[in-house]
């Protein structure tokens, strides 16, 4: 097989979702010897931007997305050991902390933007639902994190969000990371009032709005 | 003997409550706490609630048991008490109904996935729906409402272990989003088929609720008409959730232009109206006054 047909058999498997797919094909491209890096970023890379494209159509939904960033999940599980031991690392958009803020215990959202965010190239530490906010700031200060990513479902624990801010601020830790909000309540105009850098009203688009900002200047 | 829901909804149009958690809310309920505890810790203020939406004019209100299931209180660590919280969730309503009106057992989704997406079985999401509607009836329910569904096949686990578990009449609504395609569940289940396969299932009635407002749940009534001959149910939010100066939330679509579309709802087939997220007793009101309006 050539470079290009398994470039696009490679999009194919996510397009697809078929992990099985995904993972046989990266072992092809680590025993043809190829550039492992550019594999991802030729291969794997715009089978997720068309996935992304299918969800804003409205031809994609959940189901589709999760596969798919599983079907990511299984081709990096084999590129990445072939990476480290040729002392590479694929090209991380940054470290992303995530969580559904405290009071809250819905996950589904987070989950998702999760997933979708790892499968981006971000390294996510996903701290799960109900967090308190002290916890967002331990975890991303220990880890070294550029995001902290919010979530929050209800109208009444969305203050909760610019309570976090108002920590980092008062913790004079603010410019360190890139503050990110989102669920069903949050609003562009929610992130501008509260002083977050962004929100964005699904998991495509939390991953694009990731990369369009990179991590903050430290 | 008197009239069912279902039978009432033949001769005219049945009136659902409005929200329920944001009434909670508007009266203590603390950010994170369980909505369904106060069944049992705070019983007069959800009957208070309940009393409020009978006197706007609801023909049923539903139950404060939304997130009632096993799964979804044991986030709260109340999964052993699902039958206490349930029965006394419908015990309340049916406390406050007078002669003649109804109490509709809610039971919301689980929160949680069926497998692959996540890790529960369809026997496991069936016998959680099972359990809550065994309580739900035991505490006087006339009719079960599965609702805000984004998942058709946990929509139809309900409504298996509901239909197993007692003989009450289950309604059962779905929540959909408007994609360039038309509408669709979050996980992409089209109207067509949910509303024919619940109906193959054996809802009494079927429909649609919550993440639209009432403008386009207008649109979708029509649509949701011409794919089914059960009674229809339609249950529009009040826009979207904005957040006040002070924390202070209200909903984008203000008493006046949400009402304004009740009509059309009506018109496109609905047979089974109320509110959802957004919408209070004043709302209710209001739309009881619209439909005795077209009524006369």
């Amino acid at each position: 097989m050539n470079q290009d047909t398994l470039y696009a058999e490679m999009r194919k498997a996510i397009v697809d979702g078929d992990g099985a797919a995904a993972g046989r094909l990266a072992g092809q491209a680590v025993r043809a010897g190829l550039d492992l890096l550019g594999v991802i970023e030729n291969g794997y890379v715009p089978g997720l931007q068309r996935v992304g494209e299918l969800w804003e159509q409205g031809e994609y939904f959940l189901p589709e997305l999760i596969s798919s960033a599983e079907a990511m999940k299984a081709a990096m599980a084999v590129l990445e050991p072939e990476l480290q031991r040729s002392q590479l690392q694929a090209r991380s958009g940054g470290k992303v902390v995530i969580g559904t803020v405290e009071g809250d215990i819905h996950d589904i959202g987070k989950n998702l933007v999760a997933a979708m965010l790892q499968a981006g190239g971000f390294e996510v530490f996903d701290l799960g639902a109900d967090v308190k906010l002290e916890r967002f700031l331990e975890r991303a200060e220990a880890v070294g994190a550029d995001f902290i990513c919010l979530s929050a479902l209800l109208t009444t624990t969305m203050a909760n969000q610019r309570r976090l801010v108002e920590m980092l601020k008062q913790k004079d830790v603010r410019a360190k990371y890139r503050v990110l909000v989102g669920g069903a309540p949050a609003t562009q105009k929610w992130a501008d009032e509260i002083g977050a850098d962004g929100y964005a009203e699904n998991a495509v688009a939390a991953v694009k709005l990731a990369k369009r900002l990179g991590p903050a200047r430290r | 003997m008197s009239v069912t829901l279902i039978e009432l909804a033949a001769r005219r149009t049945v009136l659902l409550d409005g929200a329920l958690g944001t009434e909670l809310m508007a009266r203590g309920l603390p950010q994170g706490a369980c909505p369904e505890a106060w069944n049992v810790e705070r019983p007069e203020v959800v009957r208070e609630i309940h009393a409020a939406y009978f006197a706007a004019g609801s023909d049923a209100v539903s139950t404060n048991s939304f997130g009632g299931s096993r799964v979804k209180l044991g986030g709260h660590g109340l999964g052993a008490r699902t039958a206490e919280l349930n029965a006394a969730a419908a015990r309340l309503a049916r406390a406050e109904a007078p002669a003649g009106k109804f109490v509709a057992g809610s039971m919301g989704p689980t929160g949680k996935f069926l497998k692959p997406q996540g890790e529960f079985t369809e026997e496991e999401f069936e016998a959680a729906y099972a359990e809550q509607a065994a309580a739900l009836a035991e505490g006087g329910a006339d009719v079960l409402l599965i609702e805000t569904q984004y998942d058709l096949r946990e929509a139809l686990c309900a409504l298996r272990g509901a239909r197993r578990a007692t003989s009450l009449p289950v309604l059962a609504t779905m929540t959909y989003n408007a994609v360039p395609r038309g509408y669709f569940t979050l996980m992409g289940d089209p109207v067509a088929r949910c509303l024919q396969e619940l109906g193959r299932e054996g809802a009494a009635a079927v429909g649609a609720n919550c993440t639209l407002n009432s403008e386009q749940m207008a649109g979708l009534v029509a649509v949701m008409r011409s794919e089914t001959v059960l009674p229809l149910i339609a249950q529009a939010n009040a826009g979207k959730p904005v957040l006040g100066p002070g924390g202070a939330v209200t909903y984008s679509q203000g008493l006046e232009d949400y009402v304004r579309f009740v009509p059309e709802i009506v018109r496109g087939g609905a047979n089974i109206v109320g509110g959802c997220c957004g919408t209070s007793p004043a709302y209710i009101k209001a739309m009881a006054e619209s439909l005795f309006r077209s009524r006369t």
